[in-house]
């Protein structure tokens, strides 16, 4: 038995930091002050481990830990070094929503802990059953997270298409996982892996049965089309503080998952999955970005075009192991621009309410030019300019694709990334060049949203101008 | 005829399209949400049946974490569906439709 510290150093931080909070809250009362400290203590020490795993395992060091059931290596310490930040960032973004909802704040903080580290053991997972428990650790604190609001406009709607079409997808995924079960006779990936490599199925029948619901399963997760119906209902509904959370947890946390899954145990069998990848990609392109043209309400379009991103992630994965390093620079930078926007439109709509009609950013860059020019940004960084960090994501996808003999699929991406500046230059449009509405004051920046605002402003400049270091670093992001 | 394995994880998968077939054609929450454990139950036969087949330990374990997981997942189905029904009266999906564009 393999047992270290540091294999678990980032999911104990938080956890400790979550009992930490709950306990002093309920015996103290000390309020959201103390809120923010206990997260800020969790989420510092979760990162700070990440980089410690970082240091000593990244690359070829990867390691197993606790009888196989935990990989620590560059896969899992770099996920951890995007998820704790960008989760932070999120929670600070929410907080006029954590201060709404009066005592029940300290649950919000301590369910977006433990969503957190969930994410962070889907990736460092190194058994399927782990994995599905991970899921669900996350999903099952994304679903009350969802319906955080009782200010009634869909919050409970939001919760509920979230929680019926969630469980769904972990019960697929689960069953894919009962099925590889049954074909290799294990339900470790480097177990399924050693046994796939040594042995020649004659009749994989249940294999890849077991392949393609894992693959649903994860695709429900990361919104890939078709299998997103819920996720513009829920990012609509959502009240406004958490759906950055929501929407850049899910991403980082899915492909994670989805990329050992495929790379790790299946990583043999990439003929049978990448077919069917590159159809799932092409489709989330396309259905994303054609709906989210017909949008009016921003948190809506936004949804509409995750899933368009969602496509442009999978595009890296068609290349198999090749393509984690390009999936990881598109996940990392993407996450930070949907804090960044989400934030924006929680600001401008309201953190408490879950719409976002388009027509509350009519003229804001005259009402507040910082917030106005910000949103800008994230919109170009959406739709994939020059000089900003999603230029270089979708750069870096479509040459991995290529590289993969995918051609057809990066054409596609090119055009649809050509038909989404339409719906993400309609947001600039709106903001400066329509007058404001007579009477509507300036939106108040709280101090947690600005700061959120700004650092992934600020990230997404610097990482378009200088990328390389990033993308040397997510090369020795890669699994075990 | 002695009942084999397979039988069992043949029964499971008729059971987890019956679920599935439930959760796309049922329209009140609750029977959803109960399609949903079915679908958990399929499952948990299809890692019994194959670990009993395979003589591994690993698909018995497995279900107790289903398990667990299943009996969290119900603590907050129950509460989200409960909070629907109190504001709405209905636990209709139908009638949930405030969200649509």
């Amino acid at each position: 038995m393999n047992l270290d510290f540091l294999a678990v150093a980032p999911t104990v931080a938080i956890v400790a930091a979550v009992v930490l909070l709950l306990m002093v809250d309920v015996t103290f009362k000390v309020g959201h002050r103390w809120w923010g400290f206990a997260a800020a203590l969790g989420f510092i020490g979760a990162t700070t481990a990440s980089v410690w795993q970082w240091v000593e395992h990244r690359g070829a060091d990867g390691e197993l830990f606790y009888s196989g059931m935990l990989s620590v290596d560059g896969f899992s310490s770099f996920a951890g070094m995007v998820i704790f930040p960008v989760a932070g960032l999120g929670v600070m973004a929410g907080w006029q929503l954590v201060r709404g909802v009066g005592k029940r704040g300290a649950e919000f903080v301590a369910l977006a802990m433990v969503a957190a580290s969930g994410a962070h053991l889907m990736a460092a997972s190194a058994d399927l059953v782990l994995l599905f428990i991970a899921l669900e650790v996350f999903s099952i604190s994304l679903y009350v997270l969802a319906g955080f609001s009782r200010k009634g406009d869909g919050a409970d709607e939001a919760a509920l298409k979230y929680f019926l079409l969630g469980a769904l997808a972990s019960a697929v995924f689960l069953y894919g996982v009962a099925l590889v079960f049954a074909a290799t006779g294990t339900t470790s990936m480097y177990g399924a892996q050693s046994f796939l490599d040594a042995t020649l199925i004659l009749r994989p029948g249940v294999l890849l049965a077991g392949i393609a619901l894992l693959l649903v399963g994860l695709s429900f997760k990361v919104s890939a089309a078709p299998f997103h119906v819920w996720a513009p209902d829920v990012y609509q509904g959502a009240p406004g503080g958490v759906t950055g959370f929501l929407a850049a947890g899910a991403k980082i946390a899915g492909f994670a998952a989805l990329a050992r899954v495929l790379v790790v145990p299946l990583g043999g069998y990439i003929d049978d999955w990448a077919p069917a990848i590159a159809v799932i990609s092409a489709m989330s392109v396309v259905i994303g970005t054609l709906f989210a043209i017909a949008q009016t309400d921003l948190k809506r379009m936004l949804a509409y075009s995750s899933v368009a991103h969602a496509g442009f992630i999978m595009t890296a994965l068609v290349a198999g192991p090749a393509g984690v390093a390009d999936m990881w620079f598109y996940v990392a930078t993407y996450s930070l621009q949907v804090v960044g926007a989400f934030a924006i439109a929680s600001v401008v709509s309201g953190a408490l309410t879950g719409k976002s009609p388009l027509s509350d950013f009519t003229g804001l860059a005259i009402r507040s030019p910082m917030l106005a020019a910000a949103m800008a940004l994230f919109m170009l960084a959406m739709a994939g300019i020059p000089l900003t960090a999603g230029f270089v994501g979708k750069a870096a996808v479509f040459r991995a694709a290529i590289d993969a003999d995918y051609l057809w699929l990066v054409i596609l991406g090119l055009v649809a990334a050509v038909g989404g500046l339409f719906f993400y230059l309609r947001v600039i449009v709106l903001m400066y060049m329509q007058p404001s509405a007579e009477g509507v004051p300036a939106p108040r920046v709280p101090l947690g949203a600005g700061v959120a605002v700004s650092v992934t402003a600020l990230v997404t400049v610097v990482v378009g101008f200088v990328p390389w270091p990033l993308l040397d670093w997510v090369r020795a992001a890669i699994p075990l | 005829m002695t009942v084999t394995p397979g039988w069992y994880m043949a029964l499971a998968a008729v059971l987890f399209v019956i679920g599935t077939g439930g959760i796309l054609l049922r329209r009140n929450a609750l029977v959803m949400f109960m399609s949903v454990e079915l679908m958990l139950n399929a499952v948990n036969l299809t890692f019994v049946a194959a670990g009993r087949e395979l003589n591994v330990l690993d698909g018995q374990v497995a279900v107790f974490f289903v398990m667990v997981v299943a009996a969290a997942e119900v603590v907050v189905g129950l509460a989200i569906i409960v909070a629907v029904f109190r504001r709405r009266q209905t636990a209709s999906v139908d009638e949930l439709s405030e969200l649509r564009g």
